[in-house]
């Protein structure tokens, strides 16, 4: 690279992805180019990784470290440190303090809690079920003496001694953190908040420093095992990662860095890590794509979006409607239900590494559940994989390229894959190889499109509302797959399908957002006088949360002008089960018509998630929550935009043919290197087009067109 | 799928890791593993004695080494009676049929009523391990729990041939 192009190119902004075994960076510049940076993660410094990562990608353009990161207007970190941690139980010393006579509810848990990320088949079978060890072990937990009704009201009043005596129970045990957690403390915050400071005096008299952290003040929410959980991960996961985001923002810093690191958080924005609440940002990855797939929809136009990742172990979908995401209230995480906000997304556990296997006795091909993940499968001789998998189908078949598997990093072996398929599959089933390959490659694709097509219909919709965006690194192989016949109104796959959650994350707003449950229950035809004093008890929600959203921005240093605020609340018709998530249209309610407006928006937002006709207005309705987000203005990546050309690709971008099995017959694909096409180009299937991290296949019948934004359009013809 | 011989040990001695555990239990047996089960079995107990089927962790239908007759062994040694006479005719036999005996195990009231319930615990003779419990009621003849078809199992669903058995 010439001398003088380092100058010329300025690096905006920084997305991280740092994974259980690869720490991918992905960095933008001015221009909206970006490059993929990839290295070993370094759990024990992830910033070692990190900077080595950086560095990698960095260089691919010629950069120095230094100069690259004092250019960076934002760096956004999402990883999955935090998840291990608590998947592996392996967090702080934390004690909890709970209701007496309620000691054992955290341990016992939730019943689903004994199946939460289980195939179905395995959630049926209930030898398969177990129980974690629970967060706090029963020795850590003690019982205080009150109780507060669902109302609200005081049964019991709080006797003091009784927590004096936990907290000193527990500061002697060497706790790391203590956890208060009662009944309805969502309703009546005052018994928790005392026992808070009883703790708190407690601690500071036994000389020590411990952090304490009361449910209500960071989750006031209903359902106890899930407020439990998620404020006891505060103290046992979340305290060791901002110990590493911190070591992570000095590292950058001392490389000249400028920016304040962000991380991902469940409610699709980032937060700082010196955010109070830093238990959301346990899943950051995955959402990292949807938040992408929405920037770009909104960028370029596209209001209605599923968002389809199949990655080495899953395939993930999220709906985008009308540009908004669903927020789900009470997910689930590492086996632990919680009472956070997270980006709805369902999965089904088959990615390009599932595992084939034949019943041994109806013979019927069986996909997963497990898979060999990262390992690929036999394809891959250093593996120690065994059973075949969906990606040995690919190379047996010609989809892949078995010497260009992540840029050449690993080398494939098609006759190992060829060899294992054959007996293992091909041969008890009385087929050829290719036969048994693509068959297996057509059930996975008719599965993978059975579940977009119910997801969708599940919302009351049809295909042809939506466009299909694919990324992830095995996505773009499988799209032509799970979209044929769907009716989509585009498919799309980004350029950069392989790096694309950490372009998500990167593009992420800077938001906080806070959730208080509410109980607030009204009929159609309610007085005047009963809606105004609905629309107050909201207010005063959103007040409370509006302290705490503005409390996180004052420690980054944003003052409270510079601040958007966007209340929202959560509302059903009165006896259905499920709530929806309404942008309030006011800044804030007051008056009966200011009622009235939530009311015609949550109509509104009802007959368009669902449909017109199955608005139920007299039922009545109730508001379950209230929300606050606030967000400030950052610098996100540029959508690259480019002139097209001419249709016919560049000879350079042909990288010869190669033997492509489909329907029954061999045909030779042409190749393409992805980075060489240039916008405009219009390519027809048979064909595959190569990149480092992804391949994207255009079957015979299809064709695919590469707009001024890189991305793909595939469609068939 | 094969596990190697470490793994199924690791199951057997209730060691095993949660993962594979997982990974057995949902997907089909992996046809070696009652040979494997037999071997590790095999090199845990102090005789030499063949086992040709497990009845229980600590005991065994075995093929008496002398003379080729299939015998009910315990871990420590005891044998019982021949393979199709209910061993527990042959074992140290308690009944806890008072409430003072109930009580040594239950909480007052919730024990079952000794008139329509009763315990009996066999013992090994030599070693005093606890090999069963029944809970019948009171007149019950002793439950001859389990009568194998071994020529079946072997032979049909396994595919082994049968070890030599003296009549």
């Amino acid at each position: 690279m010439p001398l003088d192009s380092k100058n010329k190119r300025s690096v905006q902004v920084l997305g991280i992805d740092a994974g259980g075994t690869m720490t991918d960076t992905f960095f933008v510049d001015a221009d909206g180019d970006f490059v993929v940076g990839k290295a070993q993660s370094t759990p024990q410094d992830e910033s070692i990784g990190l900077i080595e990562s950086s560095r990698e990608g960095l260089e691919a353009w010629g950069l120095n470290l230094s100069d690259a990161l004092a250019s960076l207007q934002t760096g956004v970190y999402s990883g999955t440190a935090m998840l291990n941690r608590v998947v592996q139980r392996k967090g702080l010393r934390t004690g909890l303090i709970v209701n007496a006579g309620m000691e054992d509810f955290h341990r016992m848990g939730r019943a689903i809690q004994a199946y939460l990320g289980f195939a179905y088949e395995d959630r049926i079978h209930l030898n398969t079920h177990y129980y974690d060890d629970p967060l706090v072990p029963r020795h850590l937990t003690r019982g205080v003496m009150e109780r507060v009704d669902m109302f609200g009201t005081v049964v019991i009043p709080l006797r003091e001694e009784g927590a004096r005596k936990a907290a000193r129970e527990l500061i002697e045990q060497d706790v790391e953190g203590i956890v208060i957690s009662f009944l309805h403390s969502y309703k009546n915050p005052t018994h928790e908040r005392r026992v808070r400071d009883i703790v708190l005096e407690e601690v500071k008299a036994a000389g020590k420093d411990i952090p304490v952290f009361a449910s209500v003040d960071y989750y006031p929410l209903r359902k106890e095992t899930h407020r439990t959980n998620t404020t006891v991960l505060e103290a046992f996961a979340a305290e060791p990662s901002r110990k590493s985001l911190k070591q992570i923002s000095a590292a950058f810093q001392e490389h000249g860095a400028k920016f304040d690191m962000r991380v991902m958080a469940t409610h699709g924005g980032t937060i700082s890590w010196k955010a109070k609440e830093l238990a959301r940002t346990i899943v950051s990855g995955p959402i990292g794509g949807v938040i992408g797939a929405k920037y770009l929809g909104e960028t370029l136009g596209y209001s209605n979006i599923a968002c389809t990742d199949i990655g080495g172990t899953s395939f993930d979908v999220a709906l985008i409607t009308q540009n908004e995401l669903t927020i789900k209230n009470d997910p689930d995480m590492a086996r632990l239900v919680l009472s956070l906000p997270l980006v709805a997304m369902d999965s089904v556990g088959s990615g390009a590494g599932t595992y084939i296997r034949l019943d041994p006795y109806t013979k019927a091909i069986k996909l997963g559940p497990d898979s060999a993940g990262y390992r690929v499968g036999v394809c891959w001789a250093d593996s120690g994989v065994e059973t075949v998998t969906i990606s040995d189908c690919h190379v047996i078949l010609g989809y892949l390229n078995p010497d260009n598997f992540l840029g050449g990093q690993v080398k494939l072996d098609r006759e190992r894959a060829w060899n294992a398929m054959k007996e293992q599959v091909a041969d008890p089933l009385g087929l050829s190889v290719e036969d048994a390959a693509a068959g297996v490659i057509e059930l996975l694709d008719s599965d993978l499109r059975d579940y977009v097509r119910s997801m969708i219909s599940g919302k009351g919709s049809s295909p042809s509302n939506f466009v299909c965006f694919s990324y992830g690194g095995a996505g773009p192989v499988h799209t032509y797959g799970y979209t044929q016949g769907m009716g989509f109104e585009d498919i799309i796959i980004p350029a950069w399908a392989a790096g694309f959650s950490a372009f998500g994350c990167a593009a992420a707003d800077f938001e906080y957002r806070y959730d208080k449950s509410l109980d607030i229950n009204i009929a159609t035809d309610a007085a005047d006088g009963a809606k105004a004093d609905q629309a107050r008890i909201l207010q005063a929600a959103w007040d409370e949360l509006k302290e705490r959203v503005l409390e996180e921005f004052a420690i980054n240093g944003y003052s409270a002008d510079k601040v958007t605020l966007q209340p929202g609340f959560r509302m059903q018709y009165r006896g259905q089960l499920n709530d929806l998530e309404i942008e309030s249209p006011i800044s804030s309610a007051a008056t009966a018509e200011d009622w009235d407006k939530l009311v015609e928006a949550f109509n509104d937002t009802y007959g368009r998630v669902y449909a017109a006709s199955a608005r139920s207005p007299e039922l009545g309705y109730s508001v379950t929550g209230a929300i606050m987000r606030g967000m400030v203005p950052i610098q996100k990546p540029k959508i690259p935009h480019e002139e097209l050309g001419p249709e016919i690709p560049p000879e350079g971008a042909k990288l010869g043919t190669r033997k492509f099995y489909r329907h029954k017959k061999w045909v030779d694909a042409q190749l393409y290197q992805m980075e060489t096409l240039q916008p405009g180009n219009r390519i027809t299937g048979p064909a595959i087009i190569e990149s480092d991290a992804t391949t994207l296949v255009v079957p015979g019948g299809f064709e695919t067109f590469l707009d001024g934004h890189r991305l793909f359009h595939l469609k068939e013809v | 799928m094969a596990y190697t011989k470490n793994k199924i040990r690791d199951l057997v001695e209730g060691t095993i890791d949660r993962d594979t555990l997982h990974t057995m239990l949902s997907t089909p047996k992996d046809k070696e593993r009652f040979q494997i089960y037999l071997e590790i079995l095999q090199e845990q107990v102090p005789w030499d004695d063949r086992i040709i089927l497990p009845l229980g962790p600590k005991l065994f239908i075995v093929q008496r080494k002398s003379d080729r007759k299939w015998v009910v062994k315990s871990l420590a040694g005891h044998e019982f009676c021949d393979w199709r006479d209910n061993w527990k005719l042959h074992a140290v036999m308690h009944v806890r049929e008072t409430d003072a005996e109930m009580e040594e195990l239950y909480p007052r009231l919730m024990a079952p009523t000794t008139s329509w319930q009763v315990i009996r615990e066999y013992y090994c003779p030599l070693s005093g391990d606890l090999l069963d419990v029944e809970a019948p009621t009171p007149w019950y003849p002793v439950i001859h729990d389990f009568e194998p078809d071994i020529d079946s199992f072997y032979q049909d669903w396994l595919g082994l041939e049968l070890p030599e058995r003296a009549a």
